[in-house]
């Protein structure tokens, strides 16, 4: 569904990824790991149109993304949870909501789409009216989710959805987000820091290290590779 | 006593009356400011662009004789606002457009030296433009109801005037404020720009194109200040130069209101209105002006933000 394949790209004349390959396949949960500044957030950007990338393909269903303007891409079916929320603040939960539903298919299912977000993320419900920029970081991340499950999106690409927050919040969202594929089936892109649960619920997962990827594989194999084990498991 | 009485409610409702006009143009302005965050010096020359527009139309393109000396003005100047609205959607797609939106978010500081000198350049253009092409006589939109005027009460003896075509322009600009709160807030639309002005790298993962959404701002807020300044000028007349004389008055206006917030401007523009007018009541008319930057500056000196600046931060 999605080929990432030798990418390059980089801000000004600073490189960051270097011929980075990945690969999604429809129905796939790939899950991204890598320390700081290991050029994940960079490769969303990429994905998403706000970095160009100097070579390198991006297809995404047999379409060539990077012909594609950065704001007809949520409309092909992506969409991009940022790093660190990014909500609307002046906006209400209810209104962030309705720019998620701002791709076609994201009017088309509103009714069905809104129902299940709130049933998943029974928060946004309560808390429909209130302006984004007065929730909680933990409400915000679920709003940011929301956000994107409401564009109804054939691939859902989530940037450290626990970043900064205390981890019994964290392990909720996770624990929401299992529950989220385990109904919709959705295609998910995920990067973490919190490399055990991202690698035991993943298909598969891709390690990046300096602007390479330095690792890939199944979810047993990663598991089970010594390189993680010691430098992200601590084992 | 009763004619003490009477003077403020006379002068508070000329302050009303004016005021409502004056928050039209500083809304058109803010809103350009809230969403794009460019600061448009050429704001207050598009304004009178709008009032040639409107004068032309009155009387050399078949508005008065088709709806009379009376309501034509109005007619005209109400068709001022799409004219200059496509004016700026022209100017921000050639010009603006170059030195704003998501082409420049990632110099931001450079970015704003080049919107700087590039508004300051439109606005020496359609200033000199302006002389060579209208010329520099005095014009004025002129309707019998500017010479005339309702007079409510007498209440305890008490009456006031209100002056039609300065009541008919407060009205006007009620409604279109109105109008424009509706889009802006319950419009997909107005919250696609809202959401532009709050996060545009968020708006854009959303679908929202961020460019556009601001050349739609532009053009909306030229086109609003177009018919805030048509409604001004039935009863002062213009020159190519006027813009210098209200662009300091938007922007004291859209200060006032909390830079970023569009309600706001239309409220800060109203107490400009109010303090010129109420200011007559005990200072000389030679200090009108400086009236209006002393409470400015207490009002800002008191409450920085504005009145409806920003609770919640930008991302
Ligand atoms: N806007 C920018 N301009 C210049 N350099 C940047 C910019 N954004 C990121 N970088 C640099 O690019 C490198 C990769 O950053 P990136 O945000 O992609 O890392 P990351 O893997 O997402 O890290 P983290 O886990 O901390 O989120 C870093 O060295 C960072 O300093
Ligand atoms: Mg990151």
């Amino acid at each position: 569904m999605l080929r990432i394949e030798a990418l390059t790209a980089g801000y000004s004349a600073i490189p960051v990824l270097n011929g980075v390959s990945i690969d999604v396949e429809q129905g796939q949960f790939v899950a991204i790991v890598g320390p700081n500044g290991a050029g994940k957030t960079t490769l969303f950007k990429t994905i998403s149109g706000i970095v160009q990338p100097s070579a390198g393909s991006i297809m995404f269903e047999d379409r060539d993304l990077l012909s594609v303007p950065p704001a007809q891409r949520a409309h092909l079916g992506i969409a991009h949870v940022p790093e660190g929320r990014q909500v609307f603040p002046s906006l209400t939960v209810m209104e962030n909501l309705e720019m998620g539903a701002m791709t076609e298919a994201g009017q088309r299912d509103w009714k069905h789409n809104i129902e299940r977000i709130f049933e998943w993320l029974p928060v946004l419900a309560e808390r429909r009216g209130q302006f984004a920029g007065t929730l909680s970081g933990g409400q915000q991340q679920m709003l940011a989710i929301g956000r994107g499950l409401a564009s109804s999106p054939k691939l859902l690409m989530l940037d450290e959805p626990s970043m900064g927050l205390a981890p019994t919040i964290a392990d909720f969202i996770f624990e929401r987000l299992i529950e989220i594929r385990r109904q919709s089936r959705l295609t998910i892109l995920l990067v973490e820091q919190r490399v055990a649960e991202a690698l035991e619920s993943a298909d598969h997962g891709y390690v990046i290290e300096a602007g390479r990827v330095a690792l890939e594989g199944n979810n047993q194999t990663l598991r089970a590779d010594d390189r993680i084990r010691k430098a992200y498991l601590g084992m | 006593m009763t004619q003490a009485l009477e003077g403020f409610l006379q002068a508070l409702s000329a302050g009303i009356l004016i005021g409502a006009v004056y928050g039209l143009m500083c809304v058109g302005l803010g809103l350009i400011f809230g969403v794009m965050r460019v600061i448009n010096f050429a704001h207050g020359d598009f304004m009178m662009l709008g009032m040639y527009a409107a004068f032309y139309l009155f009387t050399a393109l078949g508005v008065q004789a088709a709806f009379g000396n009376a309501f034509g003005p109005f007619v005209a100047i109400l068709l001022a606002g799409p004219i200059l609205a496509l004016f700026g959607y022209a100017i921000h797609l050639a010009l603006i457009s170059r030195v704003s939106g998501t082409r420049t978010s990632a110099l931001e500081g450079e970015g704003h030296y080049a919107q700087l000198i590039l508004t300051l350049g439109i606005a020496l253009i359609l200033q000199n433009g302006g002389l060579i092409v209208f010329g520099s006589v005095l014009a004025s939109i002129r309707t019998p109801l500017s010479s005339s005027a309702w007079v409510l009460g007498p209440f305890f003896d008490i009456s006031i005037f209100i002056n039609k075509a300065r009541g008919i322009d407060a009205v006007v600009s009620f409604i279109a404020m109105i109008l424009l709160t509706l889009l802006i807030t319950r419009s997909r639309i107005g919250k696609s720009l809202r959401a532009a002005a709050d996060n545009p790298t968020a708006a854009t993962y959303m679908g929202i194109d961020v460019d556009r959404a601001h050349r739609v701002a532009f053009a909306l807020g030229s086109g609003i200040t177009a018919i805030a300044g048509g409604l001004l000028a039935t009863n002062y007349p213009f020159h190519p130069f006027v813009g210098v004389e209200y662009v300091i008055v938007m922007y004291a206006g859209v200060v006032l209101g909390g830079m970023g917030s569009i309600i706001g401007a239309f409220w800060g523009g109203m107490t400009i209105g109010l303090v010129q007018q109420m200011s007559t009541l005990i200072l000389p008319t030679q200090l009108q002006n400086a009236a209006i930057f002393v409470v400015f500056l207490l009002i800002i000196f008191f409450r920085p933000q504005g009145f409806f600046g920003r609770v919640v931060e930008r991302t």
